[in-house]
């Protein structure tokens, strides 16, 4: 879709302000979340952020960071480490861990330890954008407790590029973990939606709570003392209702999660549906699907951060149109528990058979004002959520 | 007004419009008592229903509204419209449904904190946002001001606890916000009300986020010689990758004032005391507890003295959430601020302050959120006697600018409202500000809710005291 446009790669602010003057624009970071959100109807030039990238301040006293917007967050965890910090996301890298830090950010996406530190969302305290009419403008600030004006930023996480050009973020910064250790527990998903009740029940603090792969992984990080003790008494439940677990920890478990994480993004050939419902909803998601499945004879392989109510479902076998009946048939059913399904990644043919970003209509009409406000010709993604926007 | 009036009776029973001027007088101002704007109506509805036919009425009539929770808030963000009315929410205080199971609560926004948390407490559940005033606080103020509290330092703002809003729009239509589910498709609308100090409309329900109460929590206080001391501990304990459930400082002056009222037990003679509070699964705890407690210990605490139990934590806390009104004991009058700075900087700062403070010949209280920068210092003054109220307003926002020179914000948790957006030029540039009105124009385009709030009156504009932007910053950092 995007191979034949022109690429414009802005290294300053005033050549990003350059880059946005004319034209219909894809901006593109790692171009690892490009086929997030409906197919924009019409794109003149694609601005590529990866020339706006490094650390611009550090204050690791304050655990502050402003970074460009093409940062790659691996580089950036890898530069943090150094002083024992790190950006508390974890999603997907993509291929050659390519993914950046303003990707992430404007595409939403967390990873499974967002059940502890929250969703990037409330890690970024201060963005710089270019409007598409050449505004430049900042919100927020670089300290971490700050109310002063509207927090502008929140709509451009989750706006996949519609709104304008993220050239700059201000992120808050946690310290790593002294010991870190993962429990994965053997358990279909119903043992594992009643082990996770009784978890979640209790007094753990789990960093992670995920399903996936046939079990429940369940990770603890701080102290050394804090994290054997959680350990111990998940395993204890675990043994109760005689499930076998095992221990990882070291690279290992870091290799372990890396893989869990990066299969989220799904293959070639798959249809990658991702669905949300209250954290009790994991038994009746799961469900659901194994019966959306199987009625569109189609394979689908589930992962669940099941303490954030996030469940991600990866579609293969079958035709488009039977990805498409499978969506469709999990959507309705997680719609009727409260919770959303949207269509990342797809396989040619599944966008024309359905909506793959349903928005509520009831907030629809403000976010197209917004939308107009910000970009008054329509020039960012135009379509990417709708027509028109 | 009459013939409004007469609608809003027809809505609200006659005993849900006030318009007699000594009633309305009560509505005049909000925690921050130096500014007083009397409305022209005060309406006070009960349900969302009664809310959107006010709504309704007022933009057909052309007026402002202004909604108003408990009218604790301290940066005259409920200040009335003089040709307005006034919104009181305080009588929606029906909590509408719990959810344990998924740790939820939908509750109506004159819902105070303290109402939530009971209900929350026979779950074992909490509202992370705890505001020193949580006892009188709204809900729907907490998510006007985006409230932040002793415990937002590991826990987060009120946005982080906001699921869901409905929301009476100006025009009058009633919309839902945000889902319980995570994630929604679409822009974060609800991010960007929150925190918007009643400009986009009126918050008639939220539906909030709970935690589990950790399951062991330990506090100490510690005295120091001096507030730069305690601010050294505050940076050891930062750079020691602890992250306390709370870290609050009170200066010397703000001791006295807490223990006239309150007699929590700080040391008179300490220059500053430093209240650490770590929470979590005890394993974390008790290693991070003996870490934070050999941290002040370094840092020169000549003190430490560690709760014993509930109790004696609870008597702590009632010390320093006192501390506010407290200071009504040292003086009769006292305007409260709020800005943040960055933690490395606290000792600077804090000098920076005592010198302002002398050479206004005024005395400046501190007590505040030293985990994460912010400050509250306290200008204490005499409103009886000529000019020393403006003097102490004037000092208290020189204060507050302060922090932007050091890289922070000129508000940490109390809101801009009316009181700061003539400061709002200092940390944000023509364009920014722009943009922010931009976003506001999505929900409110006639500009009818909450006017003369966060954004400089236009008049400002032309006076060069505009920050600049990203763009010429990054230009003139480039020059040779």
């Amino acid at each position: 879709m995007t191979n034949d446009l022109p690429v414009f790669r802005p290294t300053t602010l005033a050549e990003a302000r350059e880059a946005v003057a004319e034209g219909a624009l894809l901006f593109r970071g790692g171009g690892t979340k490009l086929d997030w959100g409906r197919a924009p109807a019409h794109l003149d030039r694609v601005v590529d952020t990866t020339g706006l990238n490094g650390i611009r301040e550090w204050n690791a006293a304050d655990m502050t960071a402003t970074v460009g917007a093409g940062t790659p967050l691996a580089a950036l965890q890898g530069q943090l480490a150094e002083a024992g910090q790190w950006l508390a996301v974890d999603p997907p890298l993509g291929a050659e861990a390519a993914a950046t830090v303003g990707g992430v950010f404007a595409a939403g996406d967390s990873g499974p330890r967002r059940l502890r530190f929250g969703p990037v969302r409330d890690l970024v305290i201060g963005l710089v954008f270019v409007l598409s009419d050449g505004t430049v403008a900042r919100s927020g600030g670089k300290v971490i407790k700050n109310v002063a004006g509207y927090d502008v930023a929140k709509l451009f996480c989750g706006s996949l590029g519609t709104l304008g050009l993220v050239t700059e973020l201000t992120v808050r910064l946690h310290p790593r973990p002294e010991a870190s250790r993962t429990l994965r527990i053997g358990a279909d998903a119903g043992t594992a939606a009643a082990l996770f009740a009784e978890v979640w029940a209790s007094h753990l603090e789990p960093v992670a709570l995920d399903w996936a792969g046939g079990g429940l992984w369940v990770r603890f990080q701080g102290r050394v003392a804090g994290v054997e003790a959680q350990l111990q008494r998940v395993r204890l439940l675990a043994e109760k209702r005689a499930l076998p677990s095992e221990v990882l920890e070291g690279p290992a478990e870091e290799e372990a999660w890396r893989g869990l994480v990066e299969a989220l993004a799904g293959q070639p050939g798959e249809t990658v549906v991702r669905g949300s419902t209250l954290p009790d909803g994991f038994g009746p998601a799961a469900e659901a699907l194994r019966a959306a499945a199987g009625e569109a004879g189609v394979e689908a392989v589930l992962h669940s951060h099941v303490g954030i109510g996030l469940h991600t479902a990866r579609l293969s076998g079958g035709d488009a149109a039977a990805h498409a009946r499978a969506a469709a048939t999990w959507r309705q059913s997680l719609e009727a528990l409260g919770g959303h399904v949207v269509i990342r990644r797809r396989i040619p043919g599944v966008e024309e058979a359905v909506d793959v970003l349903p928005v509520d209509p009831a907030g629809a009409a403000i976010m197209k004002r917004v939308k107009d406000l910000l970009d008054p010709e329509s020039r960012c993604a135009p379509g990417r959520f709708g027509e028109g926007w | 007004m009459t013939g409004l009036r007469d609608t809003l009776a027809e809505i609200l029973g006659p005993e849900g419009v006030f318009d007699h001027p000594a009633q309305r007088r009560t509505y005049e101002c909000d925690g921050l008592t130096a500014y007083r704007v009397a409305p022209s109506l005060v309406a006070l509805p009960r349900t969302t229903a009664e809310v959107t036919r006010v709504v309704q009425a007022c933009a057909r009539a052309g007026v402002p509204v202004v909604p108003r929770g408990a009218g604790s808030g301290l940066s005259a963000g409920a200040l009335p419209a003089a040709n307005g009315v006034l919104i009181g929410l305080a009588r929606m205080q029906r909590i509408l449904a719990v959810d344990p199971a998924n740790r939820q609560m939908t509750v109506q926004a004159g819902v105070t904190n303290n109402e939530v948390n009971r209900a929350a407490a026979p779950h074992g559940l909490y509202f992370a946002p705890d505001p020193s005033s949580g006892v009188v606080c709204t809900v729907g103020g907490n998510v006007a001001e985006n409230s932040g509290g002793a415990h937002c330092l590991k826990y987060g703002f009120t946005s982080h606890h906001i699921l869901a809003l409905e929301v009476v729009l100006p025009d009058g239509t009633v919309t839902r916000l945000g889902a319980s589910a995570p994630d929604p498709p679409g822009y974060d609308l609800r991010g960007a009300l929150v925190g918007s100090e009643g400009t986009t409309g009126v918050v008639t329900e939220v539906t909030l986020r709970l935690l589990r109460k950790p399951e062991v929590v330990r506090t100490m206080v510690g005295d120091f010689a001096s507030p730069s001391a305690a601010g050294a501990a505050v940076a050891g304990l930062v750079g020691a990758g602890i992250v306390p459930a709370a870290v609050e400082m009170i200066d010397n002056l703000a001791i006295q004032a807490c223990e006239d009222a309150v007699g929590a037990g700080f040391s008179r003679t300490a220059g500053a005391v430093l209240i650490v509070e770590l929470d979590g699964v005890p394993g974390d705890v008790e290693a991070e507890f003996e870490a934070a407690r050999r941290l002040c210990i370094e840092a020169g605490a000549t003190h430490l003295r560690v709760a014993a139990d509930a109790a004696e934590r609870a008597l702590i806390w009632a010390g320093r959430k006192a501390a506010f009104a407290a200071v009504g004991h040292l003086s009769p009058d006292y305007v409260v601020q709020d800005g943040v700075i960055p933690r490395g900087r606290l000792p600077e700062v804090l000098d920076r302050i005592g010198r302002k403070s002398r050479e206004a010949g005024m005395r400046v209280a501190n007590v505040f959120h030293a985990g994460d920068g912010n400050l509250h210092p306290l200008v204490l003054y005499d409103g009886a006697r000529e000019g020393e109220a403006a003097r102490a307003l004037r000092l208290s926002i020189e204060i507050v600018e302060l922090c932007v020179d050091y890289g922070g914000s000129i508000s940490g948790e109390h809101g801009i409202g009316f009181e700061k957006a003539g400061s709002m030029p200092r940390m944000f540039s023509r364009d920014d500000l722009d943009v922010m009105q931009r976003v506001r124009a999505a929900f409110d385009p006639a500009g009818r809710c909450n006017p003369g709030k966060i954004f400089p009156a236009p008049g400002l504009c032309g006076e060069g005291t505009y920050r600049r932007s990203p763009l010429e910053e990054a230009a003139t950092v480039r020059q040779p």
